[in-house]
């Protein structure tokens, strides 16, 4: 019982790391632009797609896919930030920004749906089979990879914000755009950089993602409800609180499988977002931003 | 004083004056329900005529609450899906007559927006949202996963059209065939936006209106904000929940898959296409996305592709959308037609 536990508790952990990297995504470009980017959710599973192509292409590089889909991913955030929230910045309707990312949404699947069909694709890494024993619980060298990448990522992320100067700039322009700029920060630049770092998270997440998926051109919007789900809970544009609200969505989801059922995950995790909003509105780390409330 | 150009004004005036008139267009809306059936004899355009008046009622219904009050609800398929679901399951299983299942179905979809927007608006900003598309996965979930009620995937068939309409002295009302169906829904959805539309005119409009345009500012002019957008969602979940009761109905069949939330997807773009904040709008939006794939049948998996690429340029381009496009359209013609002798003042 006691190893079912834990074997369950390190699947919860592999998957909600990936969560943690594309609700991070999400309330990084929250933070700086009080905006959702729907379309997230298709630079993940492009990314999924990306990954498994180049892997097959390059005979079983897969980190090698995981690197162009991080860079595929990016370069899409850029192009989303330049064709759609540029533009619509200074329309003063909040919502308009995010319908358009549903057009862009709708856009991109059925796109992939047209290009490379409905059937799931299998992604096997070469690092899938590949099982590591260590007592009664075992984990595959792809579980601990990602485990390794994801903490590194989010370890340079949080580095990045709070010791170099574009890290700071950016946590400016989260607090008050206007200020910030007054202060020589250029509040484009910092917007155009936060989308890209926020998609190519996305992109990275999803190629980590797509051997675990069942992988359509629907993946990621299996991911991104939960995403948000995690964003919510964890507090909109608040880095630790997505950490924490992310890893504790994976083992709800593991933990549900293992002992419910899986068709009840889902409906677990927004019984807790209802709850969320019903008593700490906030995010489960309460921060100081009025504005929301 | 010449005679020609004045003799002129008081006809067009009195043109402009009916075509401004609301009550002539809703006049010539009831006529048009009444004849279409009859332009369109085969059973494949009277079954998209229906089809077309269900999507009416819930893009007016998303377009109450997302152009007036400011809200965007991704919850249309679920709020539709629980509207059909409830008033089917209590005929077929509790032998509930149509009419009082039809008026519980709407009341629980209402009920069920009502609550989970009194979660998410103590929140500013897209809360409403992302629960609501929240809402919808779940719902979705729930239908195709709680099987001994709903029969998950396998779905429920053979569900009974209205019963038929007595009204003593009259010949009896069948709704058995397409024509009268469409009657009903068609007759129903304009019942909806007369009312809609009163609701928007009146101080409940402005007042949500002023919800859109400020919230903080409403707030200090003494305006329960919250209250207000509580009750616009909680309206256009019922309005989606008569849909879905209409929808089941006429489909005969419910399945899971019908309430997926590209349905929500679906109703946004033919608001967004139409013009929101309009009640016209979604109308016109809603005919055009329902028909105009209909008539491209043949280009298939790019219907949605299409559906996509429109809300996107839509909002980018012309964010009033069609409605927005004629006025244009109007504004450009009347200028050009200015300089006719029948506006020139002696």
């Amino acid at each position: 019982m006691l190893t079912v536990i834990l074997q369950q508790g390190i699947n919860g952990i592999v998957v909600g790391s990936l969560y943690v990297l594309v609700a991070l995504g999400l309330t990084l470009i929250y933070g700086v632009l009080v905006q959702i980017n729907f379309a997230h959710a298709d630079i993940v599973t492009l990314g999924a797609f990306v990954a498994y192509f180049v892997t097959h292409l390059l005979s079983g590089n897969y980190l090698a896919g995981i690197a162009v889909a991080l860079i595929v991913g990016g370069a899409l955030g850029w192009l989303l930030n330049a064709a759609i929230f540029a533009p619509l910045r200074d329309r003063g309707n909040e919502l308009l920004p995010l319908i358009a990312t549903i057009g862009v949404s709708i856009m991109l699947q059925n796109a992939m749906l047209v290009t490379l069909g409905p059937i799931p694709y299998a992604f096997d890494t070469p690092y899938s089979n590949h099982v590591i024993r260590f007592g009664g619980i075992f984990f595959t060298v792809q579980n601990l990879l990602i485990i390794v990448v994801s903490t590194i990522t989010i370890g340079l992320l949080y580095a990045f914000m709070k010791f170099t100067f574009i890290g700071k700039a950016l946590r400016a322009v989260s607090q008050d755009r206007e200020t910030a700029g007054l202060m020589g920060i250029n509040p484009n630049h910092v917007i155009m950089l936060t989308f890209i770092i926020a998609s190519a998270l996305a992109g990275m997440s999803g190629a980590m993602l797509g051997p675990v998926l069942v992988l359509t051109p629907f993946a990621g919007t299996s991911v991104i409800v939960k995403a948000f789900a995690i964003v919510i809970i964890g507090g909109f544009g608040n880095v630790e609180g997505t950490i924490i609200a992310g890893l504790i969505v994976g083992l709800i989801e593991s933990y549900t499988t293992q002992f419910l059922d899986p068709g009840l995950i889902d409906i677990v995790v927004f019984a807790l977002l209802l709850l969320t909003l019903a008593v700490r509105p906030t995010g489960l780390i309460a921060e100081r931003r009025e504005e929301n409330v | 004083m010449s005679s020609p150009a004045t003799a002129g004004s008081p006809v067009s005036a009195t043109a402009s004056t009916i075509l401004s008139s609301r009550r002539f267009w809703l006049v010539a809306a009831a006529i048009a329900i009444g004849v279409l059936p009859m332009i369109f004899s085969d059973s494949y355009w009277r079954t998209n005529l229906i089809v077309c008046a269900v999507n009416v009622l819930l893009a007016i219904g998303l377009d109450f609450v997302l152009g007036y009050a400011g809200q965007l609800n991704l919850g249309q398929s679920a709020f539709s899906g629980i509207g059909a679901y409830a008033s089917t399951l209590l005929i077929t299983r509790l032998g509930v007559p149509f009419w009082i299942a039809f008026a519980c179905g709407v009341l629980l979809a209402g009920l069920a927006g009502m609550v989970l927007s009194i979660f998410a608006v103590r929140l500013r900003g897209h809360y409403l949202a992302i629960a609501s598309l929240g809402f919808a996965v779940i719902t979705y979930q729930v239908l195709l996963n709680w099987i001994s009620l709903t029969q998950g995937p396998l779905g429920i068939y053979g569900i009974a059209p209205p019963p038929p309409l007595a009204i003593p002295g009259l010949p009896t009302i069948a709704f058995s065939n397409l024509p009268n169906l469409f009657y009903l829904t068609g007759g129903f959805a304009l019942l909806t936006y007369i009312l809609l539309d009163q609701l928007v005119r009146s101080p409940i409009g402005e007042t949500l209106t002023a919800i859109r345009e400020d919230e903080v500012s409403a707030a200090s002019l003494g305006v329960n904000c919250q209250k207000w957008k509580v009750f616009a969602f909680a309206v256009s979940s019922a309005v989606a929940g008569a849909g879905g009761c209409f929808y089941a109905s006429f489909v005969g069949t419910l399945v899971p898959d019908a309430f997926f939330v590209t349905e929500s997807f679906s109703i946004l773009a033919m608001v967004i296409v139409g013009g929101m904040g309009t009640l016209i709008g979604p109308v016109l939006g809603a005919i055009l996305l329902t028909v105009l794939p209909e008539l491209l049948r043949g280009v298939g998996d790019l219907r949605l592709i299409v559906y996509g690429a429109s809300v996107t340029l839509v909002v980018l381009f012309m964010p009033g959308g069609i409605v927005q496009a004629v006025r244009l359209i109007t504004a450009h013609l009347r200028r050009r037609f200015a300089g006719m002798p029948a506006d020139i003042k002696p």
